[in-house]
């Protein structure tokens, strides 16, 4: 699902102008707005007015004037598009629905309703609507109460409170001292360091637990299978001491499961640093699905990219990410899209000059199979996990990309030969991957740049030579930089 | 002043004496759903280990004491609402139903041996023993048993253990953590007991959890995650746990459905209390609550409430969970923190472990002694014991140790006696610093 689902159609309108005004520097004509909406002027206006509403009591960090003519936007330093978004998402009925469900566990129409102040029809139609998102979660609102697997309503939750939701509020609740201690102990038992946002991960995931963890009829199925290969895992067993010994402090007879959820949360998420996880996997089992994949798609990568020497910092890194990668894939169904799925693709591909991709696309799918995942239509989690893939490939293009070295030899009176090597430099060093420099005899080049004819290049080795037409002139360019992306 | 109480065992009846000695014209009513008054709850084993004759010794008080104490008690009486707003409970009695007005009332429900999560464990060949006529009931059981099975390895589950194998029975014990009385010993102490234990037949099986129980004609089958267990019966000797659902939700409850009290034992509601087995209790130094079921909590918190009646003036001490006990040739005791929960405490904590001989004479038995304390206060905040020797008495000097924040410094300074035949030159509870004394000490 999309974060934009927790809102009506109308609100999705006023961030898009918003959005218009931030991309057009603030200042946007009325009829640009009107083509760029496909609304109707009064409509705008009737937009504009809600937002003026809507954002009164902040009007001092942020604010839009629309006078007929033009629609300007103030917004504050220290405001962003992000804060608006939130603005939005925190008075979202959907949103509030789903918080109430939380805490509440189980609601009547009527109450709810009463809550929210909105008619039981219309609730009922959000609720429907809800539903049809959470479907690729595998989970859904029914008889009052969230109904699937346990470890996808935790999942889902933990989602909905990290990206969505507010949550400070969950954190200002009380017994948070106690998060905050189950917290440390974690740090204790793991005999790791978390850097703060981890913390602040598993304390959103503390909360969470806490409040489920009396609700009644959890349903464990499928996490029993996931589980199985992972029951000597080490540190599962640390965390499920851990779990034991907490709640044996409590009158609380706590599910063996409680344990399993954990273990996975911590694996799925960035919590552990790098370093306590590469501790990790000298210790973990290599037969586990996610450890096998792991190792798996590490080989394939090699492979594909034919790296003889795979740095070692770097491949601990790939194993760091493969990790979170898979165990989301083995254990979760169902994603939020908080990153505009196409923006970053269209950004990694501008950064490594290469469509990582098709390539990413066999990675997942490689993973899929493995994993014996049953694809659900609009599953964003997959889609999520692709861009994943993306991203790593492309760390791995980048600290794996070998320099191209590339020598000038210009043949002319030594004043221009100066002053037209610097312009050269100047004019190519933006290209990645390349390092450019006047031709230095004794040392080799992948490609050399020259103004002589063929015939004497005998002495350059087994450089590319390439013969400038017209020093500077674009066909030469153009050419250079086919050949620099073939090599 | 009319004062109600629910539940007549050690905390009702500590909570009644204590109001009676502080109010002399007050109305003190108990309401017990039993039919038996003052059973102690391991009466079973008591008669197991024959120091008792029969399941009826094991009584604490009679009605006649109560009596004398100008205090009404309704047996065969389950409370089964209470209505804050009008302060009335209904109850039924074997006259029918009824209903009681009261001024003050006191909560003191307690606990039973329970559990939601094992499915199938409220078949007959699965033992409770709480209750006297769960006593007389799994006694006669036992008694045609061969094989048991204890689900827990527990104080009940490890005394349990000890005494159904000396009285010839073929025991195999079910622990969910990787070694028993996890809750008040770290794994390296309980060692040479759990090392006899087996030693003694017992069949342990650790790092399991029980998932669900069924029952045959002859038998009972204990399901774990890759095996199950047949035996004749069972025991279930997990965590005790309180049933508040007479209450419907009129009054705050924890997470964990125990009652919320604040430091004067006072409830959510004006004019009711919780003492017992149904609240949590501060535990050591930290301000955290937990659930601390013991009887020495009962009779205390019992007594602080009848205090706080009428103004908050008692605030209640909180629990060390000291106990101690003998099993398996064994006496062991504990109280405050372990090492292995240390974890969950925010401050960096250190232990030291020595082996103490317990006097001067030749042929002295040893003990081997733990002290859990803060690293930069040496602030005590645990200790450990075992020996072959009777030495559970020392584990109430190392409490009040911790109770009175003593350093273990502070603890060197005890003014104790000395005699060779019954103490060593350095008392049992110190922590020895002396290299000759000191026999075998393991410090971080
Ligand atoms: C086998 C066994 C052995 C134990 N051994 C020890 C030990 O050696 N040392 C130790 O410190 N602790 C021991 N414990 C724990 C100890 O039993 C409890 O901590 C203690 O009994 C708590 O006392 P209490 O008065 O709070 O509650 P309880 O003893 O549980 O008493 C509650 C009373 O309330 C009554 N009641 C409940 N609901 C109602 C109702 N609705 N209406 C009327 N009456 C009601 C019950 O019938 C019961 O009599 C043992 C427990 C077990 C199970």
């Amino acid at each position: 699902m999309k974060i934009e689902n927790f809102l009506e159609k109308h609100e999705i309108r006023e961030i898009t102008i918003f959005q218009k005004l931030v991309l057009s520097g603030g200042q946007v004509g009325y009829t640009e707005m009107v083509d760029h909406l496909d609304i109707s002027k009064a409509s705008l206006d009737k937009d504009l007015e809600a937002i003026t509403f809507r954002f009164q009591s902040i009007s001092s960090n942020v604010r839009i004037d629309y006078d007929g003519h033009m629609i300007s936007l103030f917004m504050g330093h220290e405001f962003s598009l992000e804060q608006i978004y939130q603005h939005y998402l925190r008075q979202s009925i959907k949103v509030s629905i789903i918080s109430y469900l939380y805490e509440h566990q189980e609601f009547t129409i009527t109450q709810l309703a009463q809550k929210l102040t909105v008619s039981e029809s219309s609730l009922f139609r959000k609720i429907k609507e809800l539903n049809s998102y959470l479907k690729e979660f595998q989970i859904k609102i029914r008889n009052g109460r969230l109904q699937g697997e346990e470890l996808q309503i935790r999942y889902f939750y933990y989602q909905f409170y990290w990206y969505i939701a507010d949550k400070s509020a969950l954190a200002s609740r009380k017994n948070d001292d106690q998060v905050e201690r189950m917290t440390q102990a974690m740090e204790n038992f793991l005999q790791a360091t978390l850097d703060p946002e981890s913390k602040q991960r598993i304390g959103v995931w503390f909360h969470i637990s806490k409040n489920r963890v009396n609700s009644r009829s959890k349903v464990y199925k499928t996490l029993h299978q996931q589980m199985e290969p992972y029951h000597e895992d080490p540190m599962y067993h640390k965390v499920r001491t851990m779990v034991l010994r907490f709640f044996s402090r409590y009158s609380i007879e706590v599910d063996e499961e409680e344990g399993m959820m954990h273990f996975i949360f911590l694996l799925a998420f960035p919590i552990l640093s790098e370093n306590d996880f590469h501790e990790y996997t000298l210790l973990r089992g290599r037969r586990t699905p996610t450890a096998a994949l792991d190792t798996y798609i590490v080989e394939t990568i090699i492979i594909q990219y034919n790296l003889r020497k795979l740095p070692y910092m770097l491949e601990r890194e790939m194993y760091y990410f493969l990790s979170q990668i898979h165990t989301r894939m083995y254990f979760f169904k169902g994603d939020i899209e908080i990153y505009d799925y196409d923006a970053i693709l269209a950004k990694e591909k501008k950064f490594t000059g290469k469509d990582l991709l098709s390539f990413a696309k066999q990675l997942r799918d490689i993973s899929i199979g493995k994993l014996s995942i049953e694809e659900t239509a609009g599953d964003t989690l997959l889609k999520m996990e692709l861009l994943k893939y993306v991203s790593l490939l492309a760390i791995v293009t980048f600290q794996t990309a070998t320099i191209l070295q590339i020598g000038i030899d210009l043949k002319m009176e030594s004043i221009y030969t100066k002053a037209l090597n610097q312009l050269l430099v100047m004019n190519m060093q933006h290209i990645n991957g390349t390092h450019i420099e006047k031709y230095n005899p004794k040392k080799d080049y992948d490609l050399i740049l020259t103004n002589v004819p063929k015939g004497q290049k005998d002495h350059y080795g087994k450089a590319k030579v390439y013969v400038l037409s017209e020093i500077l002139s674009p066909f030469d360019q153009k050419n250079i930089q086919e050949i620099i992306q073939n090599m | 002043m009319r004062v109600a109480i629910i539940g007549a065992s050690f905390a009702g009846v500590a909570a009644a004496l204590e109001v009676r000695k502080k109010f002399k014209q007050a109305e003190i009513i108990l309401l017990e759903k039993q039919s038996k008054l003052g059973y102690i709850p391991n009466g079973l084993h008591l008669y197991l280990d024959k120091k008792i004759a029969s399941l009826e010794e094991a009584s604490f008080i009679t009605e006649e004491q109560l009596q004398q104490q100008r205090i009404q008690i309704h047996l065969s009486s389950e409370v089964e609402r209470v209505d804050v707003a009008q302060k009335q409970v209904s109850y039924q009695s074997p006259a029918g139903e009824d209903t009681l007005v009261y001024d003050k009332l006191i909560i003191a429900t307690g606990s039973s041996q329970l559990s939601q999560k094992i499915s199938g464990c409220d078949t007959t060949r699965v033992l409770k023993y709480k209750r006297f006529h769960e006593a007389e009931d799994a006694l006669e059981k036992l008694n045609n048993s061969q094989q048991v099975t204890i689900i827990g390895g527990g104080q009940i589950g490890v005394e349990a253990a000890d005494l159904l194998q000396k009285n010839g029975k073929q025991v195999t014990l079910i622990e969910n953590m990787d070694y028993v009385l996890f809750k008040y010993f770290d794994k390296e102490m309980i060692e040479p007991l759990q090392a006899e234990m087996e030693k003694s037949g017992v069949t342990l099986h650790l790092n399991q959890t029980v998932s669900s129980v069924e029952e045959t004609d002859e038998t009972v089958v204990a399901h774990l995650l890759n095996e199950s267990i047949v035996s004749d019966t069972a025991i279930l000797a997990v965590n005790v746990r309180p049933d508040l659902r007479f209450l419907g939700d009129q009054i705050k409850l924890h997470t964990d459905h125990t009652i919320v009290v604040d430091r004067y034992l006072r409830t959510s509601e004006k004019d009711v209390f919780a003492v017992g087995d149904c609240i949590q209790l501060q535990f050591g130094v930290d301000k955290d609550t937990f659930y601390i079921p013991l009887i020495n909590n009962a009779i205390r918190t019992g007594m602080v409430a009848a205090a706080n009646l009428v103004e908050p003036i008692l605030p209640f001490k909180g629990s060390l969970r000291t106990i101690g006990t003998s099993a398996f040739d064994y006496y062991i005791a504990s109280t405050g923190m372990t090492e292995e929960e240390s974890l969950f405490y925010t401050h960096p904590v250190s232990a030291v472990r020595q082996k103490i001989k317990l006097s001067s004479l030749p042929t002295a038995e040893t003990a081997t002694v733990k002290f859990i304390y803060d690293k930069e206060s040496r602030v005590l905040l645990g200790a450990q014991l075992l020996s072959k020797a009777n030495i559970l008495d020392k584990i109430n000097t190392l409490a009040l140790a911790i109770q009175t924040n003593q350093t273990l410094e502070d603890l060197m300074q005890k003014d104790f006696f000395f005699h060779p035949v019954y103490t060593n030159l350095i008392e049992t509870t110190n922590l020895v610093t002396w290299p000759d004394v000191r026999w075998g000490a393991y410090e971080d």
